[in-house]
Protein backbone atom coordinates (compact mmCIF):
# COMPACT_ATOMS: atom_id res chain seq x y z
CA UNK A 1 0.00 0.00 0.00
CA UNK A 2 1.21 3.45 -0.81
CA UNK A 3 1.36 5.34 2.43
CA UNK A 4 1.54 8.92 1.20
CA UNK A 5 -1.45 9.94 3.20
CA UNK A 6 -0.64 7.77 6.18
CA UNK A 7 -1.12 9.72 9.35
CA UNK A 8 2.12 9.58 11.20
CA UNK A 9 1.16 8.51 14.70
CA UNK A 10 2.62 6.40 17.42
CA UNK A 11 0.71 3.44 18.78
CA UNK A 12 -0.17 4.80 22.22
CA UNK A 13 -1.53 8.05 20.82
CA UNK A 14 -3.37 6.08 18.18
CA UNK A 15 -5.11 3.80 20.65
CA UNK A 16 -6.10 6.56 23.05
CA UNK A 17 -7.15 8.69 20.08
CA UNK A 18 -9.85 6.15 19.25
CA UNK A 19 -11.58 6.37 22.64
CA UNK A 20 -14.18 9.12 23.05
CA UNK A 21 -14.03 11.94 24.05
CA UNK A 22 -10.40 11.94 22.84
CA UNK A 23 -11.43 10.70 19.41
CA UNK A 24 -13.52 13.84 18.95
CA UNK A 25 -10.58 16.16 19.38
CA UNK A 26 -7.56 16.79 17.23
CA UNK A 27 -4.51 14.71 17.98
CA UNK A 28 -2.73 17.38 19.98
CA UNK A 29 -5.74 18.41 22.10
CA UNK A 30 -6.67 14.82 22.76
CA UNK A 31 -3.25 14.24 24.36
CA UNK A 32 -3.61 17.42 26.41
CA UNK A 33 -7.09 16.46 27.56
CA UNK A 34 -5.85 13.04 28.49
CA UNK A 35 -3.10 14.45 30.65
CA UNK A 36 -5.50 16.96 32.13
CA UNK A 37 -7.76 14.06 33.17
CA UNK A 38 -4.76 12.42 34.73
CA UNK A 39 -4.07 15.58 36.71
CA UNK A 40 -7.65 15.87 37.94
CA UNK A 41 -7.72 12.18 38.79
CA UNK A 42 -4.44 12.47 40.67
CA UNK A 43 -5.58 15.45 42.73
CA UNK A 44 -8.93 13.78 43.49
CA UNK A 45 -7.22 10.60 44.62
CA UNK A 46 -4.83 12.69 46.66
CA UNK A 47 -7.74 14.22 48.58
CA UNK A 48 -9.59 10.93 48.99
CA UNK A 49 -6.53 9.17 50.38
CA UNK A 50 -5.42 12.19 52.32
CA UNK A 51 -2.00 12.51 50.71
CA UNK A 52 0.52 15.14 51.72
CA UNK A 53 0.72 18.35 49.69
CA UNK A 54 4.18 17.41 48.55
CA UNK A 55 2.76 14.24 46.99
CA UNK A 56 0.26 16.29 45.01
CA UNK A 57 3.08 18.54 43.92
CA UNK A 58 5.15 15.57 42.81
CA UNK A 59 2.25 14.13 40.84
CA UNK A 60 1.50 17.45 39.19
CA UNK A 61 5.15 17.88 38.22
CA UNK A 62 5.09 14.45 36.62
CA UNK A 63 1.99 15.37 34.62
CA UNK A 64 3.54 18.71 33.65
CA UNK A 65 6.64 16.95 32.34
CA UNK A 66 4.47 14.54 30.35
CA UNK A 67 2.51 17.47 28.86
CA UNK A 68 5.64 19.41 27.87
CA UNK A 69 7.26 16.34 26.40
CA UNK A 70 4.12 15.53 24.44
CA UNK A 71 3.86 19.04 23.03
CA UNK A 72 7.42 18.88 21.77
CA UNK A 73 7.37 15.39 20.42
CA UNK A 74 3.99 15.72 18.76
CA UNK A 75 5.41 18.33 16.39
CA UNK A 76 7.33 15.58 14.62
CA UNK A 77 4.34 14.09 12.84
CA UNK A 78 2.83 17.28 11.39
CA UNK A 79 6.25 18.70 10.45
CA UNK A 80 7.27 15.55 8.63
CA UNK A 81 3.88 15.27 6.97
CA UNK A 82 4.36 18.75 5.47
CA UNK A 83 7.87 17.89 4.35
CA UNK A 84 8.40 18.50 0.63
CA UNK A 85 10.34 15.77 -1.13
CA UNK A 86 14.03 16.53 -1.63
CA UNK A 87 15.08 17.02 -5.25
CA UNK A 88 17.55 14.20 -4.99
CA UNK A 89 16.58 10.57 -5.30
CA UNK A 90 18.98 9.39 -2.61
CA UNK A 91 18.06 12.10 -0.13
CA UNK A 92 14.41 11.44 -0.75
CA UNK A 93 14.90 7.73 -0.16
CA UNK A 94 16.73 8.43 3.08
CA UNK A 95 14.01 10.74 4.40
CA UNK A 96 11.30 8.28 3.44
CA UNK A 97 13.17 5.57 5.31
CA UNK A 98 13.61 7.85 8.30
CA UNK A 99 9.88 8.53 8.41
CA UNK A 100 9.07 4.88 7.89
CA UNK A 101 11.22 3.75 10.82
CA UNK A 102 10.15 6.65 13.04
CA UNK A 103 6.49 5.77 12.55
CA UNK A 104 6.97 2.10 11.76
CA UNK A 105 3.83 0.01 11.36
CA UNK A 106 5.31 -2.53 13.80
CA UNK A 107 5.58 0.34 16.28
CA UNK A 108 9.15 -0.22 17.37
CA UNK A 109 9.02 3.17 19.05
CA UNK A 110 7.29 1.60 22.01
CA UNK A 111 10.20 -0.76 22.80
CA UNK A 112 12.49 1.67 24.66
CA UNK A 113 9.48 2.94 26.63
CA UNK A 114 8.45 -0.57 27.68
CA UNK A 115 12.03 -1.45 28.60
CA UNK A 116 12.39 1.66 30.76
CA UNK A 117 8.99 1.04 32.36
CA UNK A 118 9.71 -2.59 33.25
CA UNK A 119 13.16 -1.86 34.62
CA UNK A 120 11.90 1.08 36.63
CA UNK A 121 8.93 -0.83 38.08
CA UNK A 122 11.18 -3.72 39.10
CA UNK A 123 13.58 -1.30 40.69
CA UNK A 124 10.80 0.60 42.43
CA UNK A 125 8.94 -2.39 43.85
CA UNK A 126 11.64 -4.98 44.47
CA UNK A 127 14.80 -3.16 45.31
CA UNK A 128 13.59 -1.52 48.39
CA UNK A 129 13.70 1.99 47.18
CA UNK A 130 12.06 4.40 49.63
CA UNK A 131 10.58 6.36 46.82
CA UNK A 132 7.09 4.85 46.99
CA UNK A 133 6.85 5.74 50.64
CA UNK A 134 8.12 9.24 49.94
CA UNK A 135 5.50 9.73 47.25
CA UNK A 136 2.45 8.00 48.70
CA UNK A 137 3.10 7.48 52.38
CA UNK A 138 3.12 4.12 54.16
CA UNK A 139 1.01 1.22 52.85
CA UNK A 140 -0.58 3.01 49.93
CA UNK A 141 -3.86 1.74 48.58
CA UNK A 142 -3.78 -0.38 45.45
CA UNK A 143 -5.84 2.24 43.61
CA UNK A 144 -3.06 4.73 44.26
CA UNK A 145 -0.47 2.22 43.12
CA UNK A 146 -2.42 1.62 39.95
CA UNK A 147 -2.67 5.34 39.33
CA UNK A 148 1.00 5.96 39.91
CA UNK A 149 1.87 3.08 37.61
CA UNK A 150 -0.17 4.78 34.91
CA UNK A 151 1.67 8.01 35.50
CA UNK A 152 5.02 6.24 35.46
CA UNK A 153 4.05 4.53 32.24
CA UNK A 154 3.17 7.88 30.70
CA UNK A 155 6.60 9.23 31.57
CA UNK A 156 8.57 6.12 30.64
CA UNK A 157 6.80 5.84 27.32
CA UNK A 158 7.70 9.42 26.43
CA UNK A 159 11.24 9.05 27.69
CA UNK A 160 11.50 6.09 25.34
CA UNK A 161 10.13 8.19 22.51
CA UNK A 162 12.73 10.84 23.30
CA UNK A 163 15.53 8.31 23.00
CA UNK A 164 13.99 6.79 19.89
CA UNK A 165 13.56 10.12 18.08
CA UNK A 166 17.00 11.44 19.12
CA UNK A 167 18.88 8.40 17.88
CA UNK A 168 16.95 8.37 14.61
CA UNK A 169 17.47 12.11 14.12
CA UNK A 170 21.20 11.77 14.64
CA UNK A 171 21.36 8.86 12.21
CA UNK A 172 19.29 10.81 9.64
CA UNK A 173 21.50 13.91 9.92
CA UNK A 174 24.75 12.00 9.55
CA UNK A 175 23.41 10.07 6.53
CA UNK A 176 21.90 13.16 4.90
CA UNK A 177 25.14 15.07 5.27
CA UNK A 178 27.15 12.29 3.69
CA UNK A 179 24.64 11.68 0.86
CA UNK A 180 24.60 15.42 0.14
CA UNK A 181 28.27 15.24 -0.79
CA UNK A 182 27.37 13.02 -3.74
CA UNK A 183 24.86 15.43 -5.22
CA UNK A 184 25.08 16.40 -8.86
CA UNK A 185 23.71 19.38 -10.79
CA UNK A 186 20.48 20.54 -9.19
CA UNK A 187 19.96 17.86 -6.56
CA UNK A 188 19.23 19.18 -3.09
CA UNK A 189 16.87 19.25 -0.14
CA UNK A 190 15.05 22.60 0.08
CA UNK A 191 16.24 25.07 2.71
CA UNK A 192 12.86 25.28 4.45
CA UNK A 193 12.87 21.54 4.97
CA UNK A 194 16.43 21.48 6.30
CA UNK A 195 15.46 24.22 8.71
CA UNK A 196 12.41 22.36 9.92
CA UNK A 197 14.54 19.27 10.61
CA UNK A 198 16.87 21.49 12.56
CA UNK A 199 13.97 22.95 14.51
CA UNK A 200 12.85 19.44 15.46
CA UNK A 201 16.34 18.77 16.78
CA UNK A 202 16.24 21.97 18.81
CA UNK A 203 12.87 20.84 20.20
CA UNK A 204 14.61 17.70 21.37
CA UNK A 205 17.19 19.78 23.23
CA UNK A 206 14.31 21.28 25.21
CA UNK A 207 12.93 17.80 25.67
CA UNK A 208 16.21 16.91 27.37
CA UNK A 209 16.21 20.02 29.56
CA UNK A 210 12.63 19.40 30.72
CA UNK A 211 13.58 15.99 32.12
CA UNK A 212 15.57 17.83 34.79
CA UNK A 213 12.22 18.72 36.36
CA UNK A 214 11.99 15.10 37.47
CA UNK A 215 15.03 15.38 39.74
CA UNK A 216 13.15 16.72 42.80
CA UNK A 217 10.85 13.69 42.61
CA UNK A 218 13.79 11.32 42.68
CA UNK A 219 16.15 13.22 44.97
CA UNK A 220 15.99 10.43 47.58
CA UNK A 221 17.69 8.10 45.19
CA UNK A 222 21.13 9.12 43.94
CA UNK A 223 21.15 6.34 41.39
CA UNK A 224 17.93 7.47 39.70
CA UNK A 225 19.05 11.11 39.76
CA UNK A 226 22.23 10.03 37.98
CA UNK A 227 20.14 8.16 35.39
CA UNK A 228 18.03 11.26 34.73
CA UNK A 229 21.12 13.41 34.32
CA UNK A 230 22.62 10.84 31.99
CA UNK A 231 19.38 10.80 29.99
CA UNK A 232 19.35 14.61 29.79
CA UNK A 233 22.95 14.78 28.67
CA UNK A 234 22.37 12.07 26.09
CA UNK A 235 19.29 13.74 24.57
CA UNK A 236 20.82 17.23 24.56
CA UNK A 237 24.14 16.10 23.15
CA UNK A 238 22.73 13.95 20.39
CA UNK A 239 20.22 16.64 19.39
CA UNK A 240 22.80 19.42 19.37
CA UNK A 241 25.13 17.31 17.25
CA UNK A 242 22.27 16.41 14.91
CA UNK A 243 21.18 20.07 14.56
CA UNK A 244 24.77 21.09 13.91
CA UNK A 245 25.22 18.48 11.19
CA UNK A 246 21.94 19.50 9.54
CA UNK A 247 23.04 23.12 9.49
CA UNK A 248 26.13 22.03 7.57
CA UNK A 249 24.16 20.37 4.77
CA UNK A 250 24.35 22.77 1.82
CA UNK A 251 20.88 24.05 0.95
CA UNK A 252 21.88 25.02 -2.57
CA UNK A 253 22.27 22.37 -5.27
CA UNK A 254 25.89 21.96 -6.46
CA UNK A 255 25.40 23.85 -9.74
CA UNK A 256 24.18 26.95 -7.93
CA UNK A 257 26.50 26.44 -4.96
CA UNK A 258 29.53 26.46 -7.26
CA UNK A 259 28.31 29.46 -9.23
CA UNK A 260 27.75 31.43 -6.02
CA UNK A 261 31.10 30.28 -4.63
CA UNK A 262 33.09 31.13 -7.77
CA UNK A 263 31.55 34.32 -9.14
CA UNK A 264 32.98 37.66 -8.06
CA UNK A 265 30.13 40.10 -8.57
CA UNK A 266 26.42 40.32 -7.98
CA UNK A 267 23.71 42.78 -8.93
CA UNK A 268 21.48 44.07 -6.23
CA UNK A 269 17.99 45.16 -7.20
CA UNK A 270 15.97 47.17 -4.70
CA UNK A 271 12.75 49.11 -5.02
CA UNK A 272 10.99 51.78 -3.02
CA UNK A 273 7.65 53.37 -3.93
CA UNK A 274 7.80 51.61 -7.27
CA UNK A 275 11.18 53.02 -8.29
CA UNK A 276 13.71 50.22 -8.90
CA UNK A 277 17.43 50.64 -8.35
CA UNK A 278 20.30 48.34 -9.43
CA UNK A 279 23.96 48.28 -8.46
CA UNK A 280 26.82 45.81 -8.72
CA UNK A 281 28.33 44.62 -5.45
CA UNK A 282 31.03 42.29 -4.23
CA UNK A 283 29.77 39.54 -1.93
CA UNK A 284 30.86 36.49 0.02
CA UNK A 285 29.24 33.11 0.58
CA UNK A 286 30.06 30.94 3.61
CA UNK A 287 28.32 27.86 2.24
CA UNK A 288 25.07 28.84 3.97
CA UNK A 289 24.51 32.57 3.69
CA UNK A 290 25.29 35.28 1.17
CA UNK A 291 26.59 38.60 2.50
CA UNK A 292 27.43 41.91 0.90
CA UNK A 293 28.74 45.16 2.26
CA UNK A 294 27.49 48.59 1.56
CA UNK A 295 28.49 52.08 2.49
CA UNK A 296 26.36 53.77 5.08
CA UNK A 297 25.82 56.55 2.55
CA UNK A 298 24.65 54.26 -0.24
CA UNK A 299 21.28 54.76 -1.85
CA UNK A 300 20.52 51.04 -1.76
CA UNK A 301 20.91 50.98 2.01
CA UNK A 302 18.43 53.83 2.36
CA UNK A 303 16.02 51.96 0.11
CA UNK A 304 16.52 48.67 1.96
CA UNK A 305 15.83 50.32 5.30
CA UNK A 306 12.44 51.34 3.89
CA UNK A 307 11.71 48.16 1.98
CA UNK A 308 13.86 45.16 2.79
CA UNK A 309 12.84 43.20 -0.31
CA UNK A 310 15.70 42.38 -2.60
CA UNK A 311 16.61 40.75 -5.90
CA UNK A 312 20.16 39.43 -5.89
CA UNK A 313 21.56 38.18 -9.19
CA UNK A 314 24.84 36.32 -9.58
CA UNK A 315 25.95 35.38 -13.07
CA UNK A 316 28.74 34.05 -15.19
CA UNK A 317 28.74 35.82 -18.52
CA UNK A 318 30.68 34.96 -21.62
CA UNK A 319 29.90 36.53 -24.98
CA UNK A 320 31.82 33.84 -26.87
CA UNK A 321 29.45 31.14 -25.71
CA UNK A 322 26.19 32.38 -24.31
CA UNK A 323 24.77 28.88 -24.06
CA UNK A 324 27.24 28.24 -21.27
CA UNK A 325 26.11 31.31 -19.37
CA UNK A 326 24.76 30.68 -15.91
CA UNK A 327 22.87 32.92 -13.56
CA UNK A 328 21.03 32.60 -10.31
CA UNK A 329 18.51 35.05 -8.93
CA UNK A 330 17.65 35.10 -5.25
CA UNK A 331 14.57 37.07 -4.39
CA UNK A 332 13.55 37.61 -0.83
CA UNK A 333 14.48 39.86 2.03
CA UNK A 334 17.61 41.13 3.70
CA UNK A 335 18.92 41.33 7.21
CA UNK A 336 20.81 44.54 7.84
CA UNK A 337 23.41 44.07 10.58
CA UNK A 338 23.76 46.81 13.15
CA UNK A 339 25.29 47.52 16.54
CA UNK A 340 22.53 45.56 18.27
CA UNK A 341 23.58 42.38 16.51
CA UNK A 342 27.09 42.42 17.96
CA UNK A 343 26.34 40.47 21.16
CA UNK A 344 24.67 37.53 19.42
CA UNK A 345 26.06 37.57 15.91
CA UNK A 346 29.57 38.88 16.39
CA UNK A 347 31.26 35.69 15.22
CA UNK A 348 29.09 35.65 12.10
CA UNK A 349 30.02 39.25 11.33
CA UNK A 350 33.67 38.54 11.92
CA UNK A 351 33.50 35.48 9.73
CA UNK A 352 31.93 37.51 6.90
CA UNK A 353 34.70 40.07 7.22
CA UNK A 354 37.34 37.35 7.07
CA UNK A 355 35.73 35.92 3.95
CA UNK A 356 35.77 39.36 2.32
CA UNK A 357 39.44 39.76 3.05
CA UNK A 358 40.20 36.34 1.62
CA UNK A 359 38.04 36.71 -1.50
CA UNK A 360 38.97 40.28 -2.36
CA UNK A 361 42.45 40.86 -0.90
CA UNK A 362 43.18 43.64 -3.40
CA UNK A 363 39.91 45.36 -2.64
CA UNK A 364 40.55 45.24 1.06
CA UNK A 365 44.05 46.61 0.59
CA UNK A 366 42.95 49.42 -1.72
CA UNK A 367 39.92 50.30 0.33
CA UNK A 368 42.11 50.68 3.38
CA UNK A 369 43.94 53.74 2.13
CA UNK A 370 42.91 56.67 4.18
CA UNK A 371 42.44 59.29 1.44
CA UNK A 372 39.27 57.64 0.25
CA UNK A 373 36.00 59.54 0.25
CA UNK A 374 33.79 58.69 3.20
CA UNK A 375 31.49 56.56 1.06
CA UNK A 376 34.26 54.07 0.44
CA UNK A 377 35.85 53.81 3.83
CA UNK A 378 36.00 50.37 5.32
CA UNK A 379 35.48 50.84 9.04
CA UNK A 380 32.97 48.11 9.84
CA UNK A 381 29.60 49.20 11.26
CA UNK A 382 30.55 52.86 11.15
CA UNK A 383 31.10 53.27 7.44
CA UNK A 384 30.36 49.81 6.05
CA UNK A 385 27.16 47.92 6.74
CA UNK A 386 26.94 44.16 6.47
CA UNK A 387 23.83 42.80 4.76
CA UNK A 388 22.68 39.21 4.54
CA UNK A 389 20.44 37.97 1.73
CA UNK A 390 17.57 35.74 2.87
CA UNK A 391 16.07 34.21 -0.24
CA UNK A 392 12.51 32.99 -0.39
CA UNK A 393 12.69 32.13 -4.08
CA UNK A 394 15.50 30.96 -6.35
CA UNK A 395 15.55 31.03 -10.13
CA UNK A 396 18.42 29.53 -12.04
CA UNK A 397 19.36 29.86 -15.70
CA UNK A 398 21.66 27.64 -17.66
CA UNK A 399 22.04 28.88 -21.23
CA UNK A 400 18.50 29.78 -22.23
CA UNK A 401 16.85 27.35 -19.84
CA UNK A 402 15.11 28.73 -16.80
CA UNK A 403 14.62 26.55 -13.76
CA UNK A 404 12.83 27.47 -10.57
CA UNK A 405 14.52 25.88 -7.58
CA UNK A 406 12.52 25.38 -4.36
CA UNK A 407 14.00 27.05 -1.31
CA UNK B 1 24.45 69.76 -22.21
CA UNK B 2 25.49 66.52 -23.84
CA UNK B 3 25.68 63.09 -22.26
CA UNK B 4 29.25 62.74 -20.90
CA UNK B 5 31.54 60.53 -23.02
CA UNK B 6 32.22 58.15 -20.13
CA UNK B 7 28.53 57.25 -20.05
CA UNK B 8 28.35 56.85 -23.82
CA UNK B 9 31.41 54.59 -23.82
CA UNK B 10 29.82 52.31 -21.27
CA UNK B 11 26.42 52.21 -22.94
CA UNK B 12 27.79 51.63 -26.43
CA UNK B 13 30.67 49.37 -25.47
CA UNK B 14 28.98 46.64 -23.43
CA UNK B 15 26.79 43.67 -24.19
CA UNK B 16 24.97 42.95 -20.97
CA UNK B 17 22.56 45.12 -19.08
CA UNK B 18 21.00 44.18 -15.74
CA UNK B 19 17.42 45.22 -15.67
CA UNK B 20 15.57 45.66 -12.42
CA UNK B 21 11.79 45.77 -12.40
CA UNK B 22 9.45 45.63 -9.45
CA UNK B 23 5.89 44.51 -8.99
CA UNK B 24 2.88 46.01 -7.25
CA UNK B 25 4.22 45.16 -3.80
CA UNK B 26 7.70 46.55 -4.49
CA UNK B 27 9.38 43.16 -4.81
CA UNK B 28 12.36 43.75 -7.12
CA UNK B 29 13.51 41.36 -9.83
CA UNK B 30 16.85 41.48 -11.72
CA UNK B 31 17.84 39.74 -14.95
CA UNK B 32 20.58 40.21 -17.53
CA UNK B 33 19.41 41.38 -20.97
CA UNK B 34 20.91 42.26 -24.34
CA UNK B 35 20.14 45.88 -25.07
CA UNK B 36 20.81 48.75 -27.42
CA UNK B 37 21.17 52.38 -26.50
CA UNK B 38 20.10 55.26 -28.74
CA UNK B 39 21.61 58.60 -27.90
CA UNK B 40 19.34 60.56 -30.26
CA UNK B 41 16.11 59.61 -28.52
CA UNK B 42 17.66 58.84 -25.11
CA UNK B 43 16.15 55.40 -25.14
CA UNK B 44 17.27 51.88 -24.33
CA UNK B 45 15.67 48.96 -26.13
CA UNK B 46 15.59 45.31 -25.25
CA UNK B 47 13.69 42.30 -26.52
CA UNK B 48 11.87 40.01 -24.18
CA UNK B 49 9.43 37.15 -24.17
CA UNK B 50 5.95 38.44 -23.34
CA UNK B 51 5.49 35.76 -20.67
CA UNK B 52 8.57 36.75 -18.71
CA UNK B 53 8.46 38.05 -15.17
CA UNK B 54 10.00 41.39 -16.16
CA UNK B 55 7.21 42.04 -18.67
CA UNK B 56 4.60 41.15 -16.07
CA UNK B 57 6.28 43.56 -13.68
CA UNK B 58 6.48 46.34 -16.26
CA UNK B 59 2.75 45.98 -16.93
CA UNK B 60 2.19 46.47 -13.19
CA UNK B 61 4.83 49.15 -12.73
CA UNK B 62 6.57 50.80 -15.71
CA UNK B 63 9.47 52.18 -13.67
CA UNK B 64 12.69 50.30 -14.36
CA UNK B 65 16.37 50.56 -13.68
CA UNK B 66 19.13 49.12 -15.85
CA UNK B 67 22.80 48.86 -14.96
CA UNK B 68 25.63 48.38 -17.42
CA UNK B 69 29.12 48.03 -16.04
CA UNK B 70 32.71 46.92 -16.42
CA UNK B 71 33.99 44.99 -13.48
CA UNK B 72 37.53 44.34 -12.39
CA UNK B 73 37.91 41.60 -9.79
CA UNK B 74 41.33 42.89 -8.76
CA UNK B 75 41.06 46.63 -8.60
CA UNK B 76 37.86 48.30 -7.44
CA UNK B 77 39.17 51.63 -8.75
CA UNK B 78 38.72 50.29 -12.27
CA UNK B 79 35.08 49.37 -11.73
CA UNK B 80 33.02 51.52 -13.96
CA UNK B 81 29.37 51.58 -14.83
CA UNK B 82 26.14 53.39 -15.52
CA UNK B 83 22.84 52.96 -13.80
CA UNK B 84 19.87 54.14 -15.82
CA UNK B 85 16.47 54.85 -14.35
CA UNK B 86 13.45 55.41 -16.51
CA UNK B 87 10.03 54.26 -17.60
CA UNK B 88 9.38 51.33 -19.87
CA UNK B 89 6.89 51.27 -22.71
CA UNK B 90 5.68 48.14 -24.38
CA UNK B 91 4.58 49.32 -27.79
CA UNK B 92 2.19 46.58 -28.77
CA UNK B 93 1.37 43.29 -27.19
CA UNK B 94 -0.07 41.82 -30.34
CA UNK B 95 1.06 39.34 -32.93
CA UNK B 96 3.55 40.99 -35.20
CA UNK B 97 1.25 40.92 -38.30
CA UNK B 98 -1.28 43.26 -36.72
CA UNK B 99 1.17 45.99 -35.84
CA UNK B 100 0.84 49.41 -37.49
CA UNK B 101 3.40 50.22 -40.16
CA UNK B 102 5.37 52.70 -38.03
CA UNK B 103 5.73 50.25 -35.15
CA UNK B 104 6.82 47.60 -37.59
CA UNK B 105 9.41 49.99 -38.96
CA UNK B 106 10.66 50.66 -35.44
CA UNK B 107 10.82 46.90 -34.84
CA UNK B 108 12.80 46.40 -38.04
CA UNK B 109 15.24 49.20 -37.22
CA UNK B 110 15.79 48.04 -33.68
CA UNK B 111 16.09 44.47 -34.75
CA UNK B 112 18.72 45.36 -37.35
CA UNK B 113 20.64 47.16 -34.68
CA UNK B 114 20.42 44.21 -32.36
CA UNK B 115 21.65 42.03 -35.16
CA UNK B 116 24.67 44.16 -35.81
CA UNK B 117 25.52 44.48 -32.12
CA UNK B 118 24.95 40.84 -31.21
CA UNK B 119 25.94 39.31 -34.53
CA UNK B 120 27.87 36.43 -33.05
CA UNK B 121 25.02 35.44 -30.81
CA UNK B 122 21.70 35.88 -32.53
CA UNK B 123 22.91 35.14 -36.07
CA UNK B 124 19.88 35.00 -38.33
CA UNK B 125 17.30 34.06 -35.76
CA UNK B 126 14.13 36.03 -36.56
CA UNK B 127 12.00 37.69 -33.88
CA UNK B 128 9.92 34.99 -32.25
CA UNK B 129 6.17 35.00 -31.99
CA UNK B 130 6.25 35.88 -28.31
CA UNK B 131 9.05 38.41 -28.54
CA UNK B 132 8.26 42.00 -27.81
CA UNK B 133 10.40 45.07 -27.89
CA UNK B 134 10.56 47.16 -24.76
CA UNK B 135 11.61 50.82 -24.93
CA UNK B 136 12.95 52.58 -21.89
CA UNK B 137 12.68 56.34 -21.76
CA UNK B 138 15.73 57.40 -19.80
CA UNK B 139 15.06 59.87 -16.97
CA UNK B 140 18.25 59.65 -14.96
CA UNK B 141 21.73 58.19 -15.37
CA UNK B 142 24.40 57.75 -12.72
CA UNK B 143 27.96 57.01 -13.80
CA UNK B 144 30.72 55.79 -11.51
CA UNK B 145 34.36 54.97 -11.80
CA UNK B 146 35.90 53.71 -8.59
CA UNK B 147 34.61 55.99 -5.86
CA UNK B 148 33.74 58.88 -8.18
CA UNK B 149 30.20 59.59 -9.31
CA UNK B 150 28.54 61.72 -11.96
CA UNK B 151 24.88 61.95 -12.83
CA UNK B 152 22.55 63.46 -15.43
CA UNK B 153 18.81 63.95 -15.59
CA UNK B 154 16.82 63.98 -18.78
CA UNK B 155 13.57 65.89 -18.78
CA UNK B 156 10.51 64.81 -20.75
CA UNK B 157 11.35 67.17 -23.60
CA UNK B 158 14.86 65.75 -23.85
CA UNK B 159 16.73 68.44 -21.96
CA UNK B 160 19.84 67.14 -20.24
CA UNK B 161 20.90 68.59 -16.89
Amino acid sequence: MHNDKKEMKWIYEEIVGRIPPFSLLSYKYSILLQLFFLLILGITLGFIFNLKTISLLYGSTAVLVAVLWSLLILQLGPTLRRFRAPLSKDENRLLERYKEILFHRNHYEIIPGIAIFILFMIYLFYYGSDLLEEWLGENPSSILLLFISLLIWDLCYRMGLGIWTSILALWRSVELNSIAEERTELEHTPYTELRSLRRLDINNVFFGIISLLLIPLLQQDQFLVAIIILFTVFIILSSVVSADIISKVPWLPPDIYNLVKEASFAYVGTSFRGIPHTTPVVYVFDGQSVFFNTSKEAKKLKILRNNNKIAFLIDKRDMSNIYENKAVLFTGEVKIYGLLDIPLLFSRMLQARRLFMRKYPEYTRKYSTSQLPRVWQLTPLIARILIEVKPTKIIYWRGAKQISVPV
Amino acid sequence: MRIPDEMLNILYGNYFGYICTSDRIDQPHVVPVFFIYDEQSQKIFFISNDKSKKIKNILENPNVSITVDIRDPLNPFNNEGVMVQGTAIITEKEPIYFLPEETLQLYRDIYMEFKSKYQSVIENKPLGENDIIVQINIRKMVYWRGPHFKSVRISRDGEIT
